[in-house]
């Protein structure tokens, strides 16, 4: 089931916006040129994974040098502060866990989520 | 009781007199500590501010012609070496380790080279089972480095000890890296000895320090996990991969909570430190390995088999005498904690693992039987 949440315009780049939609809470993110869709429940101890830290990935070629990689957006967890490929939603540091993902995609200036 | 071949990787070695050590100081240190009189010499060593109320040696390690436990090879010889498989010991100085806790930066560094020189001329002579820790002091890491790489072809100077902790850092800081570059390139381990907390640079002890020395101790384990947590950390070991490391005297059973705790928080905070490459429990089962002394004691033996196979207790341990201390282990206790499959392991081949020594350079064991 696809649901249309809106004009693309009301989803600014690069900040998350968490929308009621049904019985679920999902946040949806523009970065670049693609948009994401995250269901907004962590899935370490069920927090409110959308409120928490999105930015790209901070990444390191050696001890004491940050670099980021600003193609692979990253969400961290406001209670404890794990983190989320937000792409497939599974955890940076434990592969097992992954906050549930919608497919979303952009239609003629409309922001669709599929949430079957 | 294990019975078969065994390396002890501490074993504290002491001065019989500071007159025997003065002689390897460069002729300007001799000037500087000399005898002026009523004044003596300037002192060797830091003083301990926490006496141990029945003395931190076994009354029966005093050698019968005076000296301190330790001073004296025949008596070493007689109560450790001839008296089981010992194939190697690990030398790992006396109350002279302390050299980080000097204050003066330069004479500690001076020391710590005569140090080094007294024993390879005075002790590893008299036995081909000894072999030596490369005593640094850390204050100057830098030139911590140069001795380590001026005994980089003696093959029984064997790893780089740290004790006291000069800078208040845990030693995985950066400052502290050149003394691992050379161990590293050296192929030696880097062994940090417990027991710091109370002399001249505690910074032991979190919450505050300590005032008795029931306490300092008991939370030796303190230190180690300060340190060990410090370098993974800061990526000790992704930048000197080869690093193997050894926490000495600092206990075992404490391991399996931190990193569990470890990996937890890394699971949290890896913003902060996105240079690591492995959960810090994966760091610590490829470069960590830990002595046995002193080992804790569970209410049942069960319990505390189970804690240490948590962290692969049969491959991270090696045995630690720590001859002639008043809390030493014997062979016997400490085969009597520990699973019987461990024991060839935990007693001889970990270390030989830990130092990368092969069976054909060591030399035999000379037992007396009894």
């Amino acid at each position: 089931m696809s649901v249309d949440v809106g004009p693309v315009d009301d989803f600014p780049m690069k900040r998350m916006r968490v929308l009621d939609i049904g019985a679920r809470q999902v946040g949806i993110v523009r970065w670049g040129d693609r948009i994401f869709a995250v269901h907004n429940l962590c899935s370490h101890q069920g927090g409110p994974v959308c409120h928490g830290v999105l930015s790209g990935r901070l990444t390191s070629p050696r001890p004491g040098e940050l670099t980021l990689d600003d193609s692979s957006p990253t969400l961290a967890c406001p209670w404890h502060g794990w983190e989320f490929d937000l792409s497939t939603g599974t955890a940076l540091l434990d592969k097992k866990l992954r906050i549930r993902t919608f497919p979303a995609r952009i239609v003629d200036g409309r922001v669709l989520i599929d949430l079957k | 009781m294990y019975t078969g071949e065994i390396i002890d990787c501490d074993v504290h070695h002491a001065r019989g007199s500071d007159e025997e050590f003065v002689a390897y100081l460069s002729k300007g240190w001799r000037e500087y500590v000399a005898d002026r009189g009523p004044a003596g010499l300037v002192p060797l060593t830091v003083q301990d501010g926490l006496p141990n109320p029945h003395g931190f040696m076994r009354a029966d390690t005093y050698p019968e012609n005076g000296g301190a436990p330790g001073s004296d090879y025949e008596t070493l010889r007689r109560q450790l070496l001839d008296r089981s498989n010992v194939r190697r010991v690990i030398l790992t100085f006396g109350d002279d380790s302390h050299v980080s806790g000097h204050h003066n930066p330069y004479f500690a560094t001076e020391l710590a080279r005569a140090l080094n020189d007294w024993t390879i001329e005075r002790w590893l002579p008299k036995d081909d089972r000894l072999a030596s820790s490369i005593l640094v002091a850390c204050q100057l890491p830098e030139r911590a480095a140069a001795e380590i790489r001026r005994h980089a072809d003696n093959r029984r100077m064997v790893q780089v000890m740290l004790v006291d902790n000069p800078y208040n850092y845990g030693f995985g800081h950066p400052v502290f890296h050149p003394i691992y570059e050379a161990a590293e390139e050296t192929g030696r381990p880097v062994a940090i000895h417990g027991g710091a907390g109370g002399w001249a640079n505690p910074a032991s002890t979190g919450g505050g320090n300590v005032t008795l020395y029931f306490e300092a101790h008991t939370l030796w384990p303190q230190a180690m996990m300060t340190h060990l947590v410090s370098f993974i950390g800061h990526g000790v070991f992704d930048k000197y991969p080869k690093l193997r490391l050894l926490l000495i005297e600092g206990g075992a059973a404490w391991l399996p909570s931190l990193m569990w705790r470890c990996d937890c928080d890394y699971k949290g905070l890896r913003r902060e430190v996105p240079w690591l490459r492995r959960l810090p429990s994966e760091y610590v089962a490829e470069h960590v390995w830990l002595t046995t002394q002193p080992l804790e004691i569970s209410p049942r033996r069960e319990q505390i088999v189970e804690l240490l196979s948590w962290m692969n207790g049969a491959e991270r341990l090696v045995y630690s005498s720590d001859y002639p201390h008043w809390d030493a282990d014997e062979v016997k206790h400490i085969s009597a904690q520990l699973p019987q499959s461990w024991h060839r392991r935990v007693f001889f081949e970990n270390a030989m693992k830990l130092y990368g020594w092969s069976e054909a350079e060591l030399p035999a064991s000379r037992m007396v039987n009894a």
